[in-house]
């Protein structure tokens, strides 16, 4: 494919993917993160056991998690159309990733809460911390570093995802590659996608690991 | 009326397989102003018993009451309240990694609903009395395990608390720390009057601040009184056990008679076993010796091993008994 024609289909694959990726982050975190710590508190040994609720919303992430995501995107086409009118495009990939991601993006956050020295919690709860308290005073700040580690390795895999959910009339640079790389045969179109989301996981990665280490009080300086 | 009452507390822990009674029928009480020791072998009872007076743990039966509230009876909110009037440390300080020392201090202030600029001027009245202005700036990583335990002790300090329970909070420190440590907790409990409990596998956290101390073998108060009492004539076989635990490890000296002599007050300023060497004649081996000044007062114990000739044994007791020294014989096998 000529160059001059390259660049504009490739800048808009790069749009599309980061488009698709951020939003379906976004959207994952704020159903993940309260499922998160539903979970957290639920458990067991959590601040506020409720063993029945826990084992259904603990089956419900493991159900989501063990369905390929292709699949999963196949399955909630109906749901998909119903919240953004077509099954097909970058705005309605977003849907069958959030669901995707949320449950993925739930365990990341959980395991991170779960990090948190309890001996620390412990300490809140003997200066009177109710649960609120403890969740945005201790568990959250307490779990920042291992948060963004998580959102990094999570935004990722979400990137991933955007990349694959182009077999099946997604958009951005999966989509491309697929089109013009598997279809047709231009296998100088695929390298190229191939390497602009290497790039772009690279730049998601080096950016949340920097963030997260400048913001970790836990290293001696 | 006590300020903390312990009544006949029990606590079972139910596993799948087993079942744990940490505390079987423990009562305990505790008056405004004492420095109480809660000492055991590891696996005692006496965490959860230090757990039981803020509810941390809940007891499977009976009361725990503080300042006349049965805590039983408290709702959430009202249990909250209350323990912002009873503060605890820790072995491992347990402080907010992600906060500095000043935050670390805020944080107890926050939860009581306390207003920042009423916080910022209690943090540095608490920074001057545990010594830390300088470090005010400074994340718990950066600090020292003994400036970490002053930070929780600011913190605990900061609501202007009634009690402080202290949980091995020296267990991670070295010596020379711990009894700075131990020396501030003294001086918070004469100036501010603030109760003091102690959980402590170590004799000498008792021995060097306590005024009261309990004994917990197995989920069981074996003893419980002054630290006086207790420590010079222990009763129970718990209480024997612990006191004479370091003592003659490698003597190699078994098979041989050994006595025990008390000191009870006021005669470890002399030098009873120069004395002794010099006008019995004899030759005696001082296995072990524990004499020190608690509360003001001397007292201690030392075990002796006699010589061979039965008649040089009877001397020696016959001189300490003389000195007003109470001796007691020591069976080789308690040394173990």
């Amino acid at each position: 494919m000529p160059i001059e024609k390259m660049i504009p289909l490739m800048l808009g694959g790069v749009k599309d993917t980061l488009y698709m990726t951020s939003i379906s982050t976004l959207f994952a975190y704020l159903l993940g993160f309260p499922l998160a710590i539903l979970l957290v508190l639920t458990a067991p040994s959590g601040l506020s056991p409720k063993p029945l609720v826990y084992r259904v919303l603990d089956a419900v992430v493991n159900i989501f998690r063990s369905i390929p995501f292709l699949i999963l995107m196949i399955l909630v086409i109906p749901l998909t159309r119903l919240i953004a009118g077509k099954a097909y495009g970058s705005t309605a990939t977003i849907v069958p990733l959030v669901i995707a991601a949320a449950p993925y993006v739930a365990r990341m956050i959980e395991s991170s809460l779960l990090e948190v020295d309890p001996g620390v919690i412990e300490a809140a709860q003997s200066m009177g911390a109710s649960i609120p308290t403890i969740i945005f005073k201790v568990l959250i700040p307490e779990a920042k570093t291992s948060l963004i580690v998580g959102a990094t390795i999570s935004s990722g895999t979400i990137l991933g995802y955007s990349a694959m959910s182009g077999a099946i009339g997604g958009g951005g640079l999966g989509q491309i590659a697929i089109s013009y790389g598997y279809n047709r045969y231009q296998t100088d179109v695929l390298i190229v996608t191939v390497v602009l989301l290497i790039i772009l996981m690279q730049i998601i990665q080096i950016v949340g690991m920097y963030i997260s280490r400048k913001t970790d009080k836990r290293i001696r300086e | 009326m006590p300020l903390i009452e312990l009544k006949h507390l029990t606590k079972t822990f139910k596993g799948k397989t087993q079942t744990v009674e940490a505390l079987r029928d423990v009562s305990l009480s505790i008056n405004q102003g004492d420095i109480y020791g809660i000492i055991g072998m590891s696996g005692a009872g006496k965490s959860t018993l230090v757990r039981c007076i803020n509810f941390l743990e809940r007891p499977t039966s009976g009361s725990v009451v503080i300042d006349g509230k049965d805590l039983a009876a408290l709702s959430g909110k009202e249990l909250r309240q209350l323990r912002q009037q009873v503060s605890m440390i820790f072995q491992h300080f347990n402080l907010l990694q992600q906060r500095d020392v000043r935050g670390n201090i805020a944080f107890a202030m926050e939860i009581a609903g306390m207003k920042r600029a009423q916080i910022d001027k209690r943090i540095d009245e608490l920074l001057e009395i545990v010594g830390l202005t300088e470090r005010q700036h400074n994340y718990p990583s950066q600090l020292s395990g003994g400036q970490q335990q002053r930070v929780a002790i600011a913190r605990a300090l900061s609501t202007n608390p009634k009690i402080i329970l202290c949980d091995e909070a020296t267990s991670a420190l070295d010596p020379t720390t711990t009894t700075s440590i131990l020396n501030l907790l003294r001086d918070i409990n004469r100036k501010l009057g603030i109760t003091i409990v102690i959980i402590t596998h170590e004799m000498s956290v008792v021995e060097s601040i306590c005024t009261h101390v309990a004994i917990i073998d197995d989920g069981l108060l074996a003893e419980s009184g002054t630290v006086e009492s207790v420590f010079s004539q222990p009763k129970s076989v718990a209480a024997k056990k612990l006191i004479f635990r370091t003592i003659g490890a490698d003597s190699g000296t078994l098979g041989e008679r050994l006595i025990r002599i008390v000191f009870e007050g006021n005669t470890s300023n002399e030098p009873i076993i120069a004395d002794l060497v010099m006008q019995c004649h004899v030759q005696v081996n001082i296995l072990y010796a524990d004499t020190r000044d608690v509360g003001g007062k001397a007292y201690g114990y030392m075990i002796l091993q006699l010589p061979e000739d039965r008649l040089q044994q009877e001397k020696v007791i016959y001189y300490l008994k003389t000195r007003n020294l109470r001796v007691e014989e020591e069976d080789a096998s308690h040394a173990h």
